[in-house]
């Protein structure tokens, strides 16, 4: 299976007025082709840090110190590079954690789509924009995508508008979709829909998922492979279901004695 | 159309309507607090039958229930009076001056716009830089600067030291440059400093993230989709700063002897003319209710959510 993202020895420090911080310390993670892997953590552990510097959405003050992200054969980030501009849309789709809100109020779903689709595929006609508009909302399971085109965003329920924003970053085909926190503002319902769509996509279109969530179990439900961050390290990486049932770091096991349970 | 459109639209014009109303017995109530006109007319020698012959002919005599009906009924028929010190119809006096207005606000806010919005838009994509605080410093200094004083200082540079443009009157477009000049510099700044301001909220917001990881090019990211978010506020203030200066820009007219509004309503005032001023208030009240109405349209053209 072909390596979709690399990220080898990725380290980054954000200047502040009193001093520096360590955001991402020597991180190493690889997602395959049709692969889902989870990165969990808690609040400040640096996932949400992983997953903008594949795109190239870092703040001003933040610097990549060491290390080096490979998209596909193309290494796109390393110390004082940025190529990112080459990926974001096109090779990396990115789903974000409050996906209503990354929606443009003032635009139509259909200007929307149709502006990420002429950003990306050379020379497409209108009837080719309307044609793969209709076909990314039917996969995702949207019942009348005609109705949903013709709606600006106020117009569609929170879960709608999650699908619309997750067909937004897997129109343009990308090989890899990362989704920062994407299910977090949702109801339990909405998410597990979500999360069910998620799977679907992985295996229709073969893609690779980095799904990035503070939340164990549905990481554990959903992911093939997981990687535990904390303070800016990966602690503990492996297939989904050993890193849970076995886990070998201190810190995971703690994570996993957080979740409430029945008994 | 829905009927809660129909609704809030009704209660729109209604709430309207009341303003205008608020402001036109407004206008009549300060034209009566301003003492006796018989006395300016006549000079303070006159005796007391001519003045009440005056004030007979003026209906100055009448119980002012009276007058304000009948005030009432001129507003809405356009029939604004008769100038006291010009014996000629208020409205038509108005509309003589209208023309020079127009060109002065026209030509100050065309350049306030083109200066501000962009010196806005560059503080706030480069938030935190030299860039940023020196377009604040410079929004900041030019609406604290007094117009009066700054056109003067214009005059006397321009026009007294270098002699390349008129110092004051109207007459050529060169006559325009320095009055206009001087008129767009405080709505400059308060588009500038209000466009960063908005443009920052807007930049913010999580759609642009997201137009960004999409792979959108920067300028369209910032043109496209921050800046027609933040648009409103702007839009909201340059339709009401132009009805501000419409129903007069007193200062600048007067340092330029520029035979606009705001000349009529100084001599208006000096003359206690006031069924003029009168005039020239209700003139102002109606192009504010009517600017307001425009922001009302161009809000719901530019948001869906308000339609």
């Amino acid at each position: 299976m072909s390596v979709l993202l690399k990220l080898s020895g990725l380290s980054i420090t954000a200047r502040l007025a009193d001093g520096e911080l360590t955001l991402l310390d020597d991180v190493d993670l690889e997602i395959r082709r049709g692969q889902i892997v989870g990165v969990v953590g808690e609040s400040g552990s640096g996932k949400t840090t992983l997953a903008r510097a594949v795109v190239g959405l870092l703040d001003r003050n933040v610097r990549v110190d060491r290390g080096t992200v490979t998209v596909g054969d193309e290494q796109v980030v390393a110390p004082g590079v940025d190529r990112t501009a080459r990926v974001r849309g096109s090779a990396v789709g990115m789903v974000f954690q409050d996906a209503s809100r990354s929606l443009n109020p003032l635009l139509k779903v259909r200007t929307q789509l149709a502006e990420v689709l002429r950003r990306h595929v050379r020379d497409i006609t209108r009837a080719e924009v309307e044609r793969r508009s209709v076909e990314v909302l039917a996969q995702m399971r949207i019942d009348d995508p005609g109705r949903v085109l013709a709606s600006y965003p106020h117009q569609l329920s929170g879960g709608l508008r999650q699908r619309v924003a997750i067909g937004l970053a897997v129109v343009t085909r990308p090989a890899l979709v990362i989704a920062d926190e994407c299910t977090t503002a949702l109801d339990v319902t909405t998410q597990t829909k979500v999360v069910d769509l998620f799977r679907t996509l992985v295996d229709e279109l073969g893609i690779g998922l980095l799904f990035v969530t503070h939340d164990l179990m549905l990481a554990s439900d959903l992911c093939d492979r997981i990687a535990v961050m904390s303070g800016g390290r990966v602690v503990e990486q492996g297939d989904a279901l050993t890193v849970l049932d076995r886990p070998q770091q201190e810190y995971t096991r703690r994570l996993l004695a957080a979740i409430p349970s029945w008994s | 159309m829905k009927a809660s459109t129909v609704r809030r639209v009704g209660g729109r014009l209604a709430s309207l309507f009341a303003s205008l109303l608020i402001a036109l017995s407004l206008a009549f109530l300060l034209g009566r607090l301003s003492g006796d006109p018989t006395a300016t007319i006549l000079g303070p020698m006159a005796p007391p039958e001519q003045r009440e012959a005056l004030r007979h002919q003026l209906g100055l005599d009448l119980p002012v229930v009276v007058q304000y009906l009948d005030y009432l009924k001129g507003v809405f028929t356009g029939d604004l009076g008769q100038s006291l010190q010009f014996y000629q119809s208020n409205t038509s006096m108005i509309a003589d001056r209208l023309p020079y207005t127009l060109q002065l606000v026209g030509a100050g806010m065309a350049l306030a716009l083109l200066v501000g919005v962009p010196l806005g838009v560059l503080a706030a994509t480069r938030e935190g830089t030299w860039w940023d605080r020196g377009a604040s410093t410079l929004a900041l200094l030019g609406q604290s600067v007094p117009v009066f004083w700054f056109g003067m200082m214009l005059v006397v540079l321009f026009a007294v030291k270098l002699g390349w443009l008129p110092a004051g009157q109207s007459g050529s477009p060169r006559h325009l440059i320095l009055p206009a000049l001087t008129m767009s510099v405080y709505p400059m700044a308060h588009i500038a400093r209000l466009t960063r301001a908005s443009m920052s909220d807007a930049l913010a917001e999580p759609y642009i993230d997201s137009a960004r990881a999409r792979g959108i090019s920067t300028r369209r990211v910032v043109w496209r989709h921050a800046f027609t978010n933040a648009m409103m506020p702007i839009l909201t203030i340059v339709v009401l700063q132009t009805g501000i200066l419409l129903s007069g820009a007193v200062a600048v007219e007067y340092v330029y002897s520029w035979p606009g509004l705001g000349q009529l309503a100084l001599q208006a005032i000096q003359f206690r003319d006031f069924p003029l001023v009168q005039a020239i208030v209700v003139f102002g009240a109606l192009v504010f209710v009517l600017l307001n109405l425009l922001v009302d349209v161009l809000h719901s053209i530019v948001d869906p959510r308000v339609r």
